[in-house]
């Protein structure tokens, strides 16, 4: 870092001496410090990332009993051929997609309610819905896996998502009703006086201009039910029910772990949240009550 | 975010003419409209409800019941009133986790915050491609736990691991990581901090842009220094979103149990032992059902009291 601060005085009053005007010695002094934050900032990020690189570089190095060199795609080819991988992915993303839609389903037409509704009831619900994201999911899991196991939904699908869609649905609830505070209820008045329902205006305007809140929900849906590891290792049992996480660390039981495959599974599971996250940035709300919470 | 104010200003305004109110609607209209409006209310909220009740509601009452009985996964068990929280509140293990709990909790919520403001306050200057640090920067939130719990495993979990190693080439000796008690506690703390940061980056960075730069030249017009700016302007303008953004880290890491899980497992000899992984492994290791709801229950209860509270506080704290 020193070399930085010493090579920036030889390079300085060349630059000045050629303008000559004060303005453009303090750009330079702006300038220097700018390059300064940039190797600071490089520095942090750098170190920051080096578990995920190194996720990235295992999943792509040589096994210890290949006789392949450099980098090789052999690791994700022999997780996917030796092990279920390909059905613990598929055991996720049916999961996952089921959490998104139903969460959105039943939070959006909540979330107007608490949006528009002003009576003590509904200003009570928000505050249930609050207390209830605070609470720790331990406490419900396990009265839910006797309820559960008597509904023969434990080690099965269809229970995981439930218990998802649970406890997506109070904090995607308050991002609903966020974004919908931002729509000016101009917009549904007009189309009440043209002899529109209330849930006509709610579906035709109100949900129509909220793509935006609508993918910020369903992002964190997604992000929430992809990760989650508490209820899966509670309520999945066989190895064809497991989802990713799950699928992950059973690597991790037998005598020796293969880090390379470890590796190259852990970079399938981190893909779906990494490419969401790249291509829907904007929408990526704060741990989704974060916004919320600041915004209402 | 200036934009926030303006938010909850146009949603007070706007309740005044929400259905059902007094609205601007002609009279005969507006009767017909709001008992309509309420119908479609019930309506619209009828199935978060259903599952509230379902997943939050009747769960929570099961778990009074289970806490006040002897039984297992299978029975309820018979009725023994207080004996499972006087069990659960003189063993030392509880009080080890719940103390565990605590410093885990302070840690994460002020480490996270530090760096977190630390870097929006780096990334609010004009850097080199800065928004693309932006976003690699909030890879360790998005990247799943078990995915990021394995790297560092590697990372430092054996003597013969890479950071382990480094530590011993430059002659510093072998730090045992995840089996050393005291370091183990410190590593998991610095995990979960690595984790979280992204966060409270993302919360920061937000309040930061609506923070009006104009406050910042009048300032120094009057010959207030970098520090006093920084104390006395930046951190009250930010004060309501610093203060959701403890909450809610508070929050997430009482609640935490992936991070430490799966990065130690609650050990060695239970010194990273939270209250909701002593909780799991009371219920689903030792199979005492009663005495690990029984925790699980004593966090809900607590839990339940802070969050309305401090609800109640964000509340005033967005009307005034």
């Amino acid at each position: 870092m020193s070399a930085v601060l010493h090579a920036h005085p030889e390079s300085g009053p060349a630059l000045g001496i050629e303008e000559g005007k004060p303005r453009r010695v303090l750009s330079e002094a702006g300038m220097r410090g700018r390059w300064w934050r940039f190797v600071l900032i490089l520095a942090i990020t750098a170190v920051v990332l080096v578990p995920i690189l190194v996720t990235v570089i295992l999943a792509f190095t040589p096994g210890p009993n290949s006789t392949a060199t450099g980098l090789t795609f052999e690791n994700l080819s022999n997780v996917f051929s030796k092990t279920l991988a390909a059905t613990w992915l598929k055991n996720s993303l049916i999961t996952t997609l089921a959490t998104v839609l139903v969460s959105v389903a039943v939070a959006a037409p909540a979330g107007y309610v608490l949006s528009r509704g002003r009576s003590k009831a509904v200003s009570g619900y928000s505050l249930l819905l609050f207390v209830m994201q605070s609470l720790p999911i331990i406490t419900s899991v396990v009265p839910l896996f006797i309820l559960f196991a008597g509904m023969g939904l434990v080690d099965n699908l269809m229970g995981l998502t439930i218990i998802y869609v649970g406890s997506t649905m109070t904090v995607a609830t308050w991002m609903m009703a966020a974004y919908f505070d931002s729509i000016p209820i101009s917009l549904e008045e007009a189309s009440w006086i043209d002899g529109c329902s209330v849930f006509g205006s709610f579906t035709k305007v109100v949900l129509r201009n909220s793509l935006p809140g609508v993918l910020s929900t369903a992002i964190f849906a997604f992000l929430l039910a992809w990760n989650d590891y508490l209820v899966a290792i509670v309520f999945l049992r066989s190895n064809e029910i497991f989802t990713l996480p799950m699928g992950v660390q059973s690597f991790f039981q037998q005598n020796a772990t293969d880090w390379t495959s470890v590796m190259a599974l852990a970079v399938v599971m981190m893909l779906p949240p990494v490419i969401v996250f790249a291509t829907l940035n904007k929408y990526f709300s704060v741990g989704g009550i974060g916004g919320s919470l600041a915004g209402r | 975010m200036s934009s926030t104010t303006a938010q909850s200003g146009l949603a007070r305004a706007r309740r005044g003419v929400a259905p059902g109110g007094s609205g601007t609607l002609p009279g005969k209209r507006k009767s017909k409209l709001s008992a309509q409006a309420t119908r479609t209310f019930f309506w619209l909220l009828l199935p978060s409800v259903v599952l509230l009740v379902l997943i939050h509601g009747y769960p929570l009452v099961y778990a009074a019941v289970q806490a006040t009985h002897d039984g297992n996964l299978l029975q309820t068990g018979n009725f023994i009133g207080g004996e499972n929280f006087a069990t659960v509140l003189t063993s030392p293990a509880f009080w080890k986790a719940a103390q565990f709990t605590l410093w885990f909790t302070i840690v994460g919520v002020f480490g996270s915050w530090l760096v977190g403001l630390g870097l929006a306050l780096l990334l609010r200057t004009k850097i080199p491609a800065g928004n693309t640090f932006k976003v690699l920067l909030l890879l360790p939130w998005v990247v799943p736990i078990v995915v990021s719990s394995t790297a560092w495993n590697w990372l430092v979990a054996t003597p013969d691991s890479l950071i382990p190693s480094m530590f011993r080439n430059l002659g510093l000796g072998t730090p045992l990581f995840l089996a050393d008690p005291t370091l183990a506690s410190i590593t998991v703390m610095v995990f979960k901090v690595w984790v979280s940061f992204p966060f409270m980056m993302m919360m920061t960075s937000a309040a930061l842009a609506s923070v009006d730069e104009t406050v910042y030249e009048a300032a120094s017009m009057d010959g207030a220094s970098r520090w006093q700016q920084f104390t006395q302007i930046t951190l009250p303008l930010i004060a309501r979103s610093t203060y959701i953004s403890w909450i809610l880290m508070t929050i997430f890491c009482v609640n935490d149990f992936p991070t430490i899980y799966l990065l130690t497992g609650g050990g060695p000899v239970s010194a990273t032992t939270s209250l909701v992984v002593l909780a799991y492994r009371t219920v689903f290791q030792d199979f005492a059902t009663g005495p690990g709801v029984a925790i699980a229950f004593l966090m809900t209860m607590t839990l339940v009291v802070i969050s309305v509270i401090l609800y109640r506080q964000i509340r005033k704290s967005s009307v005034e």
